[in-house]
């Protein structure tokens, strides 16, 4: 005979709150959590006057300005004194760049082996034509996994000082609709009409090009936050909200940061223990070449177009 | 060939310099000007006529290719962003100042629309 469960005794174990946040049905943190809109420090008159009473008062009683002969001395030197050390400032730092290497020579020490690998074996190595996005994602994959989770933790950082429960928002959202604010303007809603679509293409084009020409991750992730942006700024956030809003925001920024470090592991686990990695190179010059060079840029370009769009959408309102 | 080769270098020069000469006048405009409204009216000046100039002479300069297109392309969007974007600055500056009238040189806006109400 198994024995039932009472349904308080099973409303109180962690498996049922688990579930219950899995299904989505409450967030534990709301109401636990400080979701508040912060208030603007202001600082009372009296405290202004009173600091300016003791300004004005060392002033007249203690240094004594208008008979202190001494003071107007030491005024006077430390304006001599401030010229003469900017100059000498100067003159030491402009005397350290006359010992600097001229640009271009070849024994400078910044043209070593590094650089020569780069551009001799680059393009074998990594299959990108671009040597820069062949660089910077996979010889030194790991500096710009640091710069992606730098991006991540700077959204998370600002969400935490300034995004407000929905209730704030929608009070505050009818508040700005009624006060006399600019909106609905029927010049930019053409424009980004006609603009945005061609945008966002040519910003998914940078970032799938980036192993062949100038471009990549995060300049591509650019063009189409500012795209985002522009949607958002020509018709409101309620029809951005349909095609992105804060589930998809999550969604894109978290899988693209773990998919990031999947690839990022799994190169390097192959690389350390001398194992051959599965990702063909490709034919250099091809959209689908450059080995892990393609969904890195991916991952990259979704995490910085989340930013943008984040950093807009929470200044401006206070949520995505 | 050479000829050729001449009067595309000079009909590009007189383009960029047209361009530039633009670009001055604009920045004496934007500093001899004082208020909003006036200053974008000579910005906008660089913005569309200057930067134009300056890509045909370019354009010319570098001849048939894919270059010349992409620059084409640019002025295509910088002729369709930068007005937007000065009539949005232009629409806000009317909306937002509650001192514009002091800025109408030919009276207030009342006496302005009073007088074309009379004249009608």
């Amino acid at each position: 005979m198994s024995k039932l469960k009472q349904t308080q005794d099973y409303e109180k174990t962690a498996s049922f709150k688990f579930f219950r946040w899995i299904s989505g049905e409450k967030d534990p943190y709301i109401g636990t959590i400080e979701m508040q809109e912060q208030s603007e420090h202001q600082v009372e008159d009296d405290t202004i006057t009173e600091r300016m009473w003791e300004k004005q008062m060392i002033i007249d009683e203690i240094y004594d300005v208008d008979h202190n002969r001494i003071l107007t001395k030491f005024h006077k030197l430390y304006k001599i004194a401030a010229v003469l050390f900017c100059v000498a400032l100067t003159f030491f730092l402009l005397l350290t760049v006359s010992y600097l290497p001229r640009t271009g020579n070849a024994a400078n020490p910044d043209n070593n082996e590094v650089a020569q690998r780069y551009i001799e074996s680059g393009l074998q190595e990594t299959g990108a034509v671009n040597i820069v996005s062949g660089m910077i994602l996979t010889y030194r994959a790991f500096d710009t996994f640091g710069e992606t989770n730098v991006l991540f933790i700077a959204t998370v950082c600002v969400m935490i000082l300034l995004m407000v429960d929905e209730k704030t928002l929608e009070e505050r959202s009818e508040a700005r609709l009624n006060s006399g604010r600019i909106k609905d303007d029927i010049i930019l809603q053409m424009t980004a009409k006609f603009l945005v679509p061609f945008i966002l293409i040519f910003g998914i084009y940078v970032i799938l090009n980036g192993q062949n020409s100038p471009g990549g991750g995060f300049s591509g992730g650019a063009i189409l936050g500012a795209g985002l942006i522009l949607y958002a700024n020509a018709f409101g956030i309620k029809p951005t909200q349909r095609f992105f809003n804060e589930k998809v925001y999550r969604i894109a920024k978290v899988s693209a940061l773990c998919m990031y470090g999947c690839i990022g592991l799994y190169y390097y686990t192959m690389g350390a223990n001398h194992l051959a990695d599965h990702i063909p190179n490709g034919i250099p010059g091809h959209i689908l070449s450059g080995g892990i060079i393609l969904p890195i840029d991916i991952c990259v370009g979704l995490e910085v177009a989340c930013t943008m769009y984040a950093f807009y959408a929470l200044f401006k309102r206070g949520g995505l | 060939m050479s000829i050729i080769e001449h009067i595309r270098l000079l009909t590009g020069g007189v383009f960029l310099l047209g361009g530039l000469v633009l670009f001055a006048l604009e920045l004496y405009g934007i500093y001899h000007m004082k208020y909003v409204l006036n200053r974008m009216h000579a910005a906008a000046i660089g913005d569309t006529l200057g930067i134009s100039f300056c890509l045909i002479g370019l354009m010319i300069f570098s001849g048939w290719n894919w270059t010349t297109l992409k620059m084409a392309l640019v002025v295509l969007f910088l002729w369709w962003s930068s007005p937007v974007s000065s009539h949005l600055i232009s629409r806000l500056e009317v909306e937002t100042n509650p001192e514009l009238s002091k800025h109408l040189k030919k009276g207030t806006l009342e006496e302005i629309t009073e007088s074309k109400e009379e004249q009608s």
